[in-house]
C-alpha cells in the first residue's frame, strides 16, 4: 500500500521546503556546503524534468558518483569542522544528507524519511536565531512539509497543488489552539540535557574582558541591541546612565586586563547609597559572559538571577550568560565606593615596565604643580580640554608606544584613548586609578518606554580613589565631548551611520525610518519577553497568576489534560460540522416559493406546485411560470440559461399578500 | 441483574454507534512521533522557546490530523453491490456503489476484498489479509461512486463477494483507518459448458399444437404492449419516442422444435459436474438454434420455453443443482 513512487508535484513541494529550511544556514556555512546541496536538487530537477538518470542498480555510473559525492562531502566535513558532533558540524552534516538523500527518494518511506528530516532541519535554524522573521520563515517552511505529505497521499492529485497547500494550511491553523495549550502548560525542563556541545553559543559581539586601543570603537558600528531597561517610575537623567562592566587594572603597555579571579572575589565591596532609588527591570542579551550590565550603582544583588558583587563593583551571574536573561535590580545613582581603605590600590597603581615615557614625563611635570589627587585630575581634564584633543569615531591607526603617540601627536580618539592615557597619567603621578568598561546612555523607545542600550553605546571611564571620598567616577571623555555624555551616542554618529534613510537628507523619511524602527523594537521586544524567555520560572510565575496554586508537574498534567480535552472537543466538532451546502439553484427556488402563503408539498413537484399557486394569484400567472421555466431549465441540465436571470426574476417577484 | 442491565445498554450503545471505524497509527505516525521526542529534546537542551512551539505544533497537528483522516472516511457507505451472472472460469466482475454521505470530500479510499484467512502478526501489515485492490482518488460529498471488483470464479454455484474493507490514509499518512462492510451480494455461477455429446434429437409431434406463437430471436413479427419481465434490448425506444407507449418487438422462431433435457441423457458421462456442463451446453445451443427446450433432472423440471429468462432459468438450476 506504501510502496507508490512520489509523484513529481510532491517531489517539487518536497524540495522547495528543504532549500528554504537550510535557507538561513547557508550564510554561515562552508560555501561547498550549498554548492552540493544545491547541484543535488539540481540533479533532481533535471531527472524530473529532463530525464536524467538517477543512480540505481540500472545507472551504475550514476550510483558511483552519488557514493563519491557523499564520501567528498564527509571527507569535507571533517576537515571544516575536526568532528561530527557539534552544533556546526552536526547541521552541515544534516544538509548536506538531506541533499545527498533527495537524489536516491524512490519510495515513500524514503519520502516521509526525508521530510520528517526536514521538519528537523526546521528546528535547528532555532539553535542559531529566534528572531521574528526565521520564525515566519519556518512557519512556512512547516506548512509546505505538510503540503509534501498530503502531495504524497494524494499520488492521483484529486487535489491540485494549490489546495493541497491550502489544506495544510487549515489543518495547521486547526493546531494552533492546541499548540498555544502545550506551549502554556506542558511542564518545563530546563536545560541542558546533557552537556552543550563547545561551539553552541557562537561569538557575539559586545564588551569584552580586556580592551585595547580601537576595540570599543570598533564596536559603534553594531546596532545590536546589548540590553533593555524598563524603569519602575523614576528614571535617571541621561548623563547618569553608566552601566557598568568589566572593570579593567593591568597594563603591559597595549592591553589592559581585568584582576585574576581570586583577587576580584577576595572581599566585596563597601557602599554607601546615597540620593535618590531607581527601581528597573533590564533584560539582557546572550553574551556568553557573566557580567550583567548595571546602573552605577545596585544597592541590593538582582531578583532573577544568581549573582554576586565582585570587590571592584562587577555584578557577576553565577552561570555565563548563554541565554536572554531577566533580572530586577535599585540603584542609587550617587554613592560612596569604599571610602576608607582600599587594599588593592598596589594594583591601582602599576604601571608597564619601561613604557610611555613621555607620558610619564608630563605626569611628573604636574606633580611638581601640586600633590592633591583632585587637582591632578583638573589638571588632566583641563590638558584634554585645552589642547587641541578631538572625539572621533575613527581615530587613527596608532603603532608604537600608543599612549605616547596619542597625547603627543595624534590626538584623536575616542572614549578607550582618553581612558587610557587618563589612567596612565594619573598612576604616574600616584593616583590611584582603573578603568571600567560598560554601556553609557540609551534609547528610549517612545512605543513601549523602554530604554534600548546597542552595542555602539559601548563606553570606557575611569574611577580614582581619593582617601575619605573611596573610588570617584572621573569621565575623561566628558571634558572633550560633553555632548555624548550628556545626548548619548546618536547625536554624534555621522548622519550614514544612523539609518540607511539618513542619507536622503528628508526629515520625513528620517523620522517614518525612526518610527519604523521604534514599532519593530517594541514588537521584537514582547517577542522576547512573552515567546522566547518562557521558560520554567516564567512559567511557575504566569500560572500563579492564572490561578495555579503552587504550579508544580502534577497540576501542569492536570490542567493540560482537561483543557486538552475540552480545546480538541471544539475543534473536532468543527471539524466534523456539517455545513448544509444547497446547490444555489436549489437555494434560489426555495427562496421563491417561501414568498407565497402557501407551502409546497413534498410530494409536489415545480409544474404541479405552480399549477396549484397559479389558480391562489392569478395575477402573476405570466411571471410564476417564467421562473418556473427558468428554473426547471437550470436544475435539469439546460445550459442555456443563466442562474443571475432567475436570480434577477425571483428578485423582483413580489407576490401580493393574501 | 444488573449485569443484564449492562448488556442491554451496551447493545444499544453498540446499534446507536453503526458501523464500526477502526484507526491506528502508521509505521510512518510512530517514526512521526519519535522525530517529534528528538525535536523536543533538543529544544530543552538549548532552552530554545521556538523550538518547544515546533514540537508543541507537529504534535497538535498529528492530533488534527487524526480527526481528518477519521472523517475522510467516517460517511462512507457502501450503497450496494451487484453482479452480472457468469460461466465457472469467467471473471466476476462486481459492480460495488459507493457513497459519501458527509457534506466533505473524501480523498484516497482503498478498497479491498476477498479475505484471504491467513493470521499475521505484524502490526504493521494489518491488511495483508485482503487481496485485490481498488483505489477511489476522490469521492466528492454528497456524490456516489462505483468500483468494480474482479474476481475469479472458482465453482458453480452463488460466489458471494464477502466482506468488502475500505481504508484511507488521506491526508497526512500518519494514521490508518478502516471500516468493513458485509454485503450479501453474490453472483451466480453457471457451470462450465462443456462436453462432446450430441443434442438429443427434437421431438416435433403431439406437442406443437401447444403452443401458437413461439416468440424467439429471429424474424421480427410486429409489436406487442410491454409487460413487465419483458428483455430490455426487446423495448422499442423508437416508437416509444413517438407516442410514449411503451412496446416490445416480438419475434418469431419459425425453426427448431421441442427438446427436453433430461439427467438420463447425460447419465454415461463419468460424475455430476461433467453433466451439468454437458447439459449446460445444450441449453446454449439449443438457445442459439431458437428451439423449444426444457430440463428435467431429479430435484426439478423446467417446462418448455425459449428466451433469455427461460436460458437463465434453467442454468441456475444447473447452477445450484445439488
Amino acid at each position: 500500500m506504501n510502496s507508490t513512487v512520489p509523484t513529481k508535484n510532491a517531489l517539487l513541494w518536497l524540495m522547495l521546503g528543504l532549500s528554504l529550511a537550510a535557507l538561513p544556514h547557508f550564510s554561515y556555512q562552508p560555501m561547498w556546503v550549498f554548492v552540493i546541496f544545491a547541484s543535488m536538487l539540481g540533479w533532481r530537477c533535471m531527472a524530473i524534468w529532463h530525464a536524467w538518470h538517477l543512480p540505481s542498480k540500472q545507472h551504475r555510473r550514476m550510483q558511483w558518483l552519488h557514493h563519491s559525492i557523499a564520501v567528498l562531502a564527509t571527507v569535507l566535513l571533517l576537515t571544516s569542522y575536526g568532528n561530527l558532533i557539534g552544533r556546526d558540524a552536526g547541521v552541515a552534516l544534516l544538509t548536506v544528507m538531506l541533499g545527498l538523500k533527495v537524489v536516491e527518494i524512490r519510495s515513500s518511506r524514503d519520502y516521509y524519511l526525508s521530510c520528517f528530516l526536514g521538519y528537523f532541519l526546521v528546528v535547528t535554524n532555532f539553535f542559531y536565531s529566534q528572531s521574528i522573521p526565521n520564525a515566519t520563515l519556518m512557519f512556512i517552511v512547516v506548512t509546505i512539509l505538510t503540503t509534501c505529505l498530503i502531495s504524497l497521499n494524494d499520488a492521483k492529485q484529486a487535489l491540485n497543488s494549490r489546495s493541497q497547500f491550502k489544506l495544510a494550511s487549515q489543518m495547521l491553523l486547526q493546531a494552533i489552539p492546541l499548540m498555544l495549550l502545550l506551549f502554556v502548560l506542558f511542564p518545563r525542563i530546563s536545560g541542558p540535557l546533557w552537556g552543550l556541545p563547545t561551539d553552541a553559543h557562537s561569538a557575539t559581539t559586545g564588551i569584552d574582558n580586556n580592551m585595547t586601543l580601537g576595540k570599543i570603537s570598533q564596536l559603534i558600528q553594531s546596532n545590536e541591541i546589548a540590553f533593555r531597561v524598563k524603569f519602575n517610575g523614576q528614571q535617571p537623567a541621561q548623563s547618569e546612565l553608566y552601566w557598568r562592566g568589566p572593570v579593567l587594572w593591568h597594563s603591559d603597555g597595549v592591553t589592559w586586563t581585568e584582576l585574576d579571579n581570586e583577587t576580584k572575589s577576595a572581599t566585596l565591596p563597601n557602599i554607601l547609597n546615597l540620593g535618590t532609588t531607581y527601581n528597573y527591570t533590564a533584560t539582557l542579551e546572550a553574551h556568553n559572559a557573566r557580567w550583567l550590565f548595571a546602573l552605577d550603582f545596585p544597592n541590593a544583588l538582582p531578583l532573577g538571577i544568581k549573582a554576586h558583587f565582585t570587590q571592584d563593583g562587577q555584578l557577576l551571574s553565577d552561570d555565563p550568560l548563554r541565554q536572554r536573561q531577566q533580572y530586577e535590580l535599585s540603584a542609587h545613582t550617587q554613592y560612596r565606593f569604599n571610602e576608607d581603605n582600599n587594599s588593592y590600590l598596589a594594583d591601582a597603581l602599576q604601571l608597564p615596565n619601561n613604557q610611555h615615557p613621555r607620558t610619564q614625563q608630563l605626569a611628573q611635570k604636574w606633580l611638581q604643580q601640586t600633590q592633591l589627587p583632585l587637582e591632578l585630575v583638573q589638571l588632566a581634564l583641563t590638558h584634554f580640554n585645552q589642547q587641541d584633543f578631538y572625539y572621533t569615531l575613527s581615530p587613527p591607526q596608532l603603532s608604537g608606544d600608543t599612549i605616547d603617540t596619542f597625547l603627543f601627536e595624534s590626538r584623536r580618539g575616542f572614549c578607550e584613548h582618553y581612558a587610557a592615557s587618563f589612567t596612565i597619567l594619573m598612576r604616574a603621578a600616584g593616583v590611584p586609578t582603573r578603568i571600567v568598561t560598560g554601556y553609557q546612555g540609551g534609547e528610549i523607545n517612545p512605543v513601549d518606554d523602554f530604554l534600548v542600550i546597542r552595542q555602539r553605546d559601548a563606553h570606557a571611564w575611569t574611577e580614582v580613589w581619593v582617601k575619605g571620598q573611596g573610588w570617584i567616577r572621573i569621565d575623561p571623555t566628558a571634558a572633550v565631548a560633553k555632548h555624548r555624555i550628556d545626548q548619548g551616542m546618536n547625536t554624534i554618529m555621522p548622519l550614514n551611520m544612523r539609518s540607511p534613510l539618513m542619507l536622503s537628507n528628508s526629515r520625513q523619511l528620517a523620522e517614518l525610518w525612526q518610527t519604523l524602527r521604534n514599532n519593530w523594537d517594541a514588537l521584537d521586544n514582547s517577542w522576547n519577553q512573552w515567546i522566547l524567555a518562557y521558560g520554567p520560572e516564567l512559567q511557575k510565575e504566569f500560572l500563579s497568576k492564572l490561578g495555579m496554586p503552587s504550579p508544580n508537574w502534577q497540576q501542569m498534567v492536570i490542567w493540560l489534560s482537561v483543557s486538552l480535552s475540552i480545546i480538541l472537543l471544539l475543534i473536532s466538532s468543527l471539524i466534523f460540522y456539517q455545513r448544509k451546502r444547497l446547490a444555489p439553484v436549489i437555494f434560489l427556488y426555495q427562496k421563491f416559493c417561501n414568498k407565497f402563503a402557501v407551502n409546497r408539498k413534498a410530494s409536489e413537484g415545480p409544474i404541479d406546485f405552480a399549477d396549484r399557486v397559479k389558480q391562489l394569484y392569478p395575477n402573476n400567472s405570466a411571471e410564476i411560470d417564467r421562473i418556473n421555466k427558468l428554473y426547471i431549465n437550470l436544475h435539469y441540465g439546460n445550459k442555456s440559461v443563466s442562474i443571475d436571470d432567475l436570480k434577477q426574476a425571483i428578485k423582483t417577484f413580489k407576490p401580493p399578500r393574501i | 441483574m444488573m449485569p443484564h442491565t449492562l448488556s442491554q445498554l451496551y447493545h444499544r450503545f453498540n446499534q446507536l454507534r453503526g458501523r464500526r471505524i477502526f484507526i491506528v497509527p502508521t509505521r510512518f505516525g510512530f517514526a512521526y512521533a519519535g522525530f517529534l521526542i528528538l525535536i523536543l529534546l533538543g529544544a530543552i537542551n538549548y532552552s530554545s522557546s521556538l523550538g518547544h512551539v515546533l514540537c508543541f505544533l507537529l504534535g497538535s497537528l498529528g492530533l488534527v490530523a487524526m480527526l481528518h483522516t477519521y472523517r475522510n472516511l467516517a460517511k462512507i457507505e457502501l450503497h450496494h453491490a451487484f453482479s452480472e451472472h457468469v460461466f465457472c472460469g469467467e471473471k466476476i466482475h462486481f459492480t460495488v456503489l459507493f457513497d459519501n454521505q458527509s457534506h466533505h470530500d473524501s480523498y484516497q479510499l482503498n478498497v479491498a476484498s476477498k479475505q484471504v484467512l491467513t493470521p499475521t502478526f505484524n502490526p504493521f501489515r494489518l491488511f495483508k489479509g485482503y487481496r485485490h485492490h481498488y483505489l477511489i482518488p476522490m469521492l466528492k460529498a454528497q456524490l456516489t461512486t462505483t468500483v468494480s471488483i474482479t474476481l475469479a470464479s472458482e465453482r458453480r454455484g452463488r460466489q458471494p463477494l464477502g466482506r468488502i474493507r475500505i481504508a484511507s490514509q488521506f491526508p497526512l499518512g500518519l494514521y490508518t483507518t478502516w471500516s468493513y462492510f458485509n454485503t450479501s451480494a453474490y453472483a451466480l455461477v453457471y457451470p462450465k459448458p462443456l462436453g462432446g455429446l450430441p443434442l438429443p434429437s427434437a421431438n416435433d409431434n403431439g406437442q406443437q399444437s401447444n403452443h401458437h406463437k413461439q416468440t424467439g430471436v429471429d424474424d421480427f413479427s410486429g409489436f406487442d404492449i410491454y409487460r413487465s419481465g419483458d428483455p430490455i434490448h426487446a423495448i422499442a425506444w423508437k416508437a416509444m419516442a413517438r407516442d410514449d407507449v411503451m412496446r416490445t418487438k416480438q419475434f418469431t422462431s419459425y425453426q427448431g422444435g421441442n427438446v427436453m433435457l433430461s439427467w438420463q441423457d447425460v447419465a454415461q458421462l463419468r460424475d455430476t459436474e461433467a453433466r451439468l456442463s454437458q447439459l449446460c451446453r445444450w441449453i446454449l445451443h439449443a438457445e442459439a438454434a431458437g428451439m423449444n427446450y426444457g430440463l428435467s433432472l431429479a430435484t426439478t423440471a423446467i417446462n418448455y420455453g425459449q428466451g433469455e429468462q427461460h436460458r437463465h432459468r434453467c442454468l441456475s438450476a444447473l447452477a445450484l443443482y445439488e
